[in-house]
């Protein structure tokens, strides 16, 4: 055989062959392969299911494939544990972050990798410094608890830069990333790679793989349907057809309807965030009978808190909440329900599910009381209601008495999104209801808000997705600071004005709090 | 290579719990064996003597449900609040509290009827209990004091509480100074059931079918459930949290409590500050045996208590008392590992080594 | 099973077990079984009980077992007595006082089984008997070694617990003191504890760091002579000769010697001649004793000493003998007088000398 000649292309930063990973049940890679090269920012793009992140997991020593090789750089590595495949170059930032909440961040960062005894303004230092290097803007010196998802994602990202991870892989960073901070993540990962780093980025978003990837791998079924596609050769349409095995779905802009009376009155709420300070600052609003209100704006301005507030979640600091004229501002969450508002909160799993419990038990979360047999629940009136649930709503699960933290995301949202219409509501408070959605899941989220929309409910969109709000909603109301800054048509709105807003400024003249 | 790793089943096997549990015994007694040589004594005797003692016939089987009875209502104890979340780790003072409660009832009662005082008794330790627990609950509920740390600095203060009563006003005036509480009145024991075991078995049994009942089948224990699963749930669903802690937190020291009374009122003569016996700690390995699940704490406590009574009894056959206690320990931990096994199954893989039990599926 | 052959066994040699001395066809098969508090490695009170077992076998050739570490106020004590009964043990000696209850219902359930208790107060005159040691004796005598060894005139007592037993010692301690520093004051730390080695350790320092140069104690560890030996201060020990766990601190130790006892229980026990009374020992009959006296103390003390315990063997001498004035400065014993059993045995009063109170 001829020697390898001397400019024979590097070996590939990554080259996984032949993956599979079996679950209970699940088959979760079925002989997937992914080759990226040194350097490059490379997409692994799928639906939710398609067995990207146990791919990855393989890829970071989280799990171990049942079958298939892993090579770094040429070199085949068994990992048997995340630290090896560190140890190896490879860091993961997860999609649920593994921080410490009552550390600060230069110790979460350092958590593990430092020496024994952590002299702290060294270490601030030393982390602020590999931050700003690579442009993530943080404050080494806060507890972790008190940073919005954004900050909290850039903590996982020094994690894995500050162990010197060459191949950094992202799980679906956007999905809790405001527009501007998604577009501030890619500069800071085409950075990376000009720094002849690695970077394998997970997503469903096809305009940010369009954005800023150099190539892209796409799954489905636990299979890879195409391998390293040059960016630059496709497009966000093909993509889709890819992942989904069909054309792409697009939600269409619902006919207008003509809205009715005021359902849900916000006049002038102030509430604290989780930190004590001042989150909301006197925001009014109203949403009608048969309208969709969206919110905008950048993660951390006060949406979170506006939607707590409303639901009953978090104590307020003045104003009122009305709801067909009636006043709720110190209803309980059980008597806004019962008053017709259906919430969606933003933490589907922890806070509008409870994790350790069976299907059913989920299912009845808001109207258990009411299948009851003296002071027992009633089993079969319980089980019942989960069935017409998991069938109106077409949840995808396993036996109902099962506990639901083994459903998709996407299934888990229908069934809490089903679970609050089902209570006929007249207002619905939905926020980020999409949010880490697969295309179909999305879709259908949607499709269930826009009938409702028709059914004369009233609606209150909170997203980080502009696409979403633009296709959506009737009114574009944008936060910033805790204030509602401006308000838009949707139609006529244009992205850059509503940017403008988001940060700040708003068009001179445009309706205002 | 093909190496065995564990792998969660999607579902508990019925009948696989027995089965994992039957293996982890045979690995422990085996250990045990290597254990009992080194220290100079004939394993297959000591075994023999372990299981006689503990289960061998009816005077052991009594023993034996005699200790099953703190252990397994202790154990309710922690499993009750557990199943909220909450760690109790004070039923060790709160069944000194309750067996307090049941001797002060004693003390007035002595001559009432028997069913009368030893329902007083018992209503007084639940009381007792609860009343301990009170604190660290309205503490949690109000302004989200750690019950951990609260629970246990408590229990030193009952112990010590039952020292003072005992050295002090409670002192009997026959015991020649001696720090001793008054016998009992024998109208304040529970009645035999059959040779040593007394009616605390069946009560015990009632309460622990009660709480199981009750968290897996009410509305109640719904809430309980769903709060323990995720507080930001429980207050989505309206469930009021502050409440629930309260109130289960003080019946999680009722229950510890009574536990008190019982084994005030069926095993000892009178109150001394040895009544709890650690069975409040030895609580917590139940419950987190029987993975917080009230329904589990009863066959949990009987497997502690026969390991309990068949460790001490080998120890009058000169086994000392620490390779005894080890042995003990060995047992337990083949019940734990057994418990890990129920819930995976052995899988095969390419590799060289074992890797960590994953948990999710998510993609 | 074995039930049942008793009850054919009872039948069969009922008239001949009438006539037989009480349950024994060999005088060889008492077999005697020891149930303790702490461990035999304690080095104080069961180490020393464990001793007179091994003692007493050594003499008198019966089979002895033991079970250690056994808790009081529980059921336990009971299972492991009858687990002893059953394997055909008819001696039973538990040494910690809360066992007394126990032994007083099973010595009744159990006819023909002895059982002797050290430490309480009851007794039912047949196969329940109650044994202690008159420990205030040598208590006195080690008063006298500890009052001459201080020159701080402070003496810390660190004791367990407020009981008759431990007052009783304090107070003869002191009295022994007194004999030979009258200006020395013993001072009273209680710890609640029998045995903490960190709960006893500190209360000693405490003690120490208040001015006083000997340690004097009533538990069953040794931490509070390891706090002396680190101040360089001395230590009066208890339970057993425990000069070797603080060899310059240690003065001596008024010690336990069970031994000529428990062979007199099995011996009684074997003929059928044990009654269950109340037997207290003295330093006469060798159940207490003092320590050896540390090398470098006076031998003017230690002869001083030995003329008191050859006095208090003898009878003519007794620690409690008047005049006696209480803590308040009231009499407590007359001159002429000495305290009865009765009042030694619920002594609830502090001598003149004492700092501390009872409570």
């Amino acid at each position: 055989m001829n020697p390898p000649p001397d400019d024979a292309p590097p070996a590939p930063a990554v080259e996984l062959s032949g993956i599979w990973k079996r679950f209970p049940g699940v088959v979760a890679n079925a002989g997937a392969h992914l080759k990226v090269r040194t350097g490059t920012v490379h997409a692994v793009l799928g639906e939710n299911g398609a067995g990207k992140s146990t791919l990855m997991n393989v890829l970071s020593g989280v799990y171990r494939p049942d079958e298939g090789e892993v090579r770094i750089d040429g070199v085949v590595h068994h990992f048997r544990s995340p630290s090896d495949a560190l140890a190896a170059g490879v860091g993961m930032v997860h999609q649920e972050f593994r921080l410490v909440p009552s550390f600060t961040v230069a110790e979460n960062v350092v958590l593990g990798a430092a020496e024994r005894i952590v002299r702290r303004p060294a270490v601030e230092s030393a982390v602020a410094e590999l931050a700003e290097r690579f442009g993530l803007a943080t404050e080494p010196d806060r507890p972790v608890w008190q940073l919005s998802m954004g900050e909290r994602q850039r903590v996982e990202i020094l994690k894995a830069l500050w162990r010197d991870a060459r191949i950094l892989i992202l799980d679906e960073p956007t999905a809790v990333l405001t527009p501007g901070e998604a577009d501030e993540l890619g500069r800071i990962l085409r950075h990376m790679a000009d720094d002849d780093r690695t970077v394998v980025f997970i997503s469903h978003k096809l305009h940010e793989v369009t954005g800023f990837c150099d190539e892209a791998t796409v799954l489905r079924g636990g299979e890879t349907v195409a391998a390293s596609l040059p960016v630059s050769e496709t497009d966000s349409s093909a993509l889709a057809g890819l992942m989904v095995g069909s054309s792409p779905v697009i939600s269409e802009r619902p006919p207008p309807v003509v809205a009715g009376g005021p359902k849900l009155e916000v006049v002038g709420l102030g509430c604290l965030d989780d930190r004590g300070l001042q989150a909301l600052h006197g925001v009014d609003l109203t949403v009608r009978a048969g309208e969709i209100v969206g919110i905008a704006g950048v993660a951390g301005n006060g949406q979170r808190e506006l939607a707590q507030a409303i639901a009953g979640l978090r104590p307020t600091t003045g104003g009122t909440v009305h709801m067909d004229g009636m006043d709720l501002t110190a209803a309980t969450p059980r008597q806004r329900f019962g008053a017709g508002l259906g919430y969606i909160p933003e933490d589907r799993m922890g806070v509008g599910l409870a994790p350790r419990l069976s299907v059913t038990d989920n299912a009845i979360l808001r109207t258990y009381s009411t299948h009851r047999r003296g002071p027992f629940l009633d089993h079969e009136a319980a089980v019942a209601h989960c069935r017409d649930l998991v069938e109106r709503f077409a949840v995808r699960t396993g036996p109902l008495d099962q506990p639901i933290a083994g459903l998709s995301g996407g299934n888990l949202q229908r069934l809490l999104v089903g679970r609050e219409l089902s209570g006929r509501p007249g207002v619905v408070l939905a926020a980020q209801p999409t949010r880490g959605l697969d295309v179909q899941g999305v879709k259908a989220i949607q499709d269930l808000l826009v009938a409702e929309r028709g059914a004369g409910v009233a609606i209150l969109l909170i997203s980080e997705d502009l696409d979403e709000l633009l296709t959506l909603t009737d009114r574009l109301l944008v936060m910033h600071g805790g204030r509602v800054v401006a308000e838009f048509d949707p139609e006529l709105a244009g992205r850059h004005e509503i940017g403008e807003a988001m940060v700040g400024h708003p068009p001179v003249g445009a309706a205002s709090a | 290579m093909r190496w065995p790793v564990l792998a969660r089943r999607d579902q508990v096997l019925r009948g696989g719990q027995p089965l994992a549990f039957g293996v982890g015994l045979v690995v422990a007694l085996a250990v045990g064996v290597f254990l009992l040589l080194g220290s100079g004594h004939d394993p297959l005797r000591v075994y023999a003597r372990m299981f006689d003692a503990s289960l061998g016939d009816p005077r052991a089987w009594s023993v034996t449900l005699n200790r099953a009875v703190p252990l397994g209502l202790a154990g309710l104890a922690v499993a009750v609040a557990g199943s909220m979340g909450l760690w109790n780790i004070g039923a060790e003072g709160q069944i000194m509290a309750g067996a307090m409660g049941a001797a002060w009832v004693a003390r007035i009662g002595g001559g009432w009827p028997g069913p009368v005082l030893v329902t007083a008794m018992l209503a007084a330790a639940v009381v007792g209990g609860g009343l301990l627990a009170l604190g660290p609950a309205i503490a949690r509920a109000r302004i989200g004091v750690n019950e951990i740390i609260t629970t246990l600095m408590l229990n030193e203060v009952a112990i010590r509480l039952v020292q003072w009563l005992v050295h002090g006003r409670w002192k009997d005036p026959g015991s020649h100074n001696f720090p001793l509480a008054p016998m009992l009145p024998d109208n304040g024991r529970l009645p035999t059931l059959f040779e040593r075991a007394h009616l605390g078995v069946v009560l015990a049994g009632i309460v622990i079918a009660l709480f199981g009942l009750a968290v897996s089948r009410t509305a109640w224990g719904y809430e309980l459930r769903v709060a323990g699963s995720s507080g930001a749930t429980a207050r989505y669903a309206g469930i009021s949290l502050k409440r629930k802690i309260l109130t289960v937190m003080v019946l999680s020291g009722g229950v510890a409590g009574f536990a008190g009374g019982v084994e005030l009122s069926g095993n000892a003569d009178r109150i001394t500050e040895g009544l709890s016996n650690g069975f409040g700690f030895a609580g917590i390995i139940v419950a987190a045996l029987a993975l917080m699940r009230p329904s589990g704490v009863a066959a949990v406590a009987l497997l502690f208590g026969a390991v309990q009574i068949g460790g001490q009894s080998i120890q009058t056959m000169g086994v000392s008392s620490s390779v005894s206690t080890i042995l003990q320990a060995l047992i337990l931990f083949g019940a734990i590992a057994a418990g890990v096994l129920g819930r995976y199954r052995i899988q095969m893989v390419a590799g060289d080594t074992v890797e960590t039990p994953s948990t999710g599926v998510e993609s | 099973m074995r039930r049942s052959l008793f009850g054919l066994l009872a039948v069969v040699l009922g008239l001949s077990l009438v006539a037989a001395s009480c349950g024994s066809d060999d005088d060889s098969s008492t077999k005697a079984a020891f149930i303790y508090v702490g461990p035999v490695g304690d080095a104080g009170w069961t180490y020393a009980h464990d001793q007179g077992r091994l003692a007493a076998a050594a003499e008198t050739g019966v089979e002895t077992a033991f079970v250690e570490t056994v808790p009081e106020g529980t059921a336990d004590f009971g299972n492991y007595a009858r687990d002893f009964i059953e394997q055909g043990f008819n001696l039973i000696i538990g040494t910690s006082f809360g066992y007394m209850d126990d032994m007083e219902a099973l010595a009744e359930e159990f006819p023909d089984v002895v059982f002797d208790h050290v430490s309480g107060y009851k007794a039912n005159g047949t196969n329940f008997g109650n044994t202690f040691g008159r420990m205030y004796e040598p208590r006195y005598l080690s008063g006298m070694v500890a009052g001459s060894a201080t020159s701080s005139d402070l003496i810390g007592y660190v004791a367990a617990f407020p009981i008759p037993e431990v007052i009783r010692g304090i107070n003869a301690f002191t009295l022994g003191v007194r004999e030979v520093n009258p200006d020395a004051q013993v001072e009273v730390v209680w710890t609640s504890t029998w045995f903490d080695p960190v709960v006893e350790g500190d209360s000693a320092q405490a003690m120490l760091d208040k001015g006083a140069d000997v340690i004097a104690m009533h538990q069953d560890s040794t931490a509070a002579g390891e706090k002396a030996e680190a101040a360089g201060a001395r230590w009066v020990a208890y339970n057993s000769d425990m000069s070797a766990h603080a060899p310059a601190a240690h003065l001596t130790a008024p010690v336990w010697n069970w031994g000529p006892r428990y062979t007199e229980i099995i011996g009684q026990a074997t003929d059928g001649t044990y009654e269950g009374g109340y037997y207290w020992g003295s330093m006469a009959d060798g159940v207490v004793d003092l320590a050896p006296i540390a090398a470098d103390v006076d031998a003017a003390v230690k002869a001083a000493v030995a003329e008191r315990k050859q006095q208090i063997i003898d009878g003519s001498f007794h620690p409690f003998q008047g005049p006696i004035n209480a803590q308040d400065g009231s009499v407590y014993v007359a001159a002429g007088d000495v305290l009865d059993d009765g009042t030694m045995l619920s002594m609830d009063v502090f001598v003149e000398g004492v700092i501390g109170s009872l409570g």
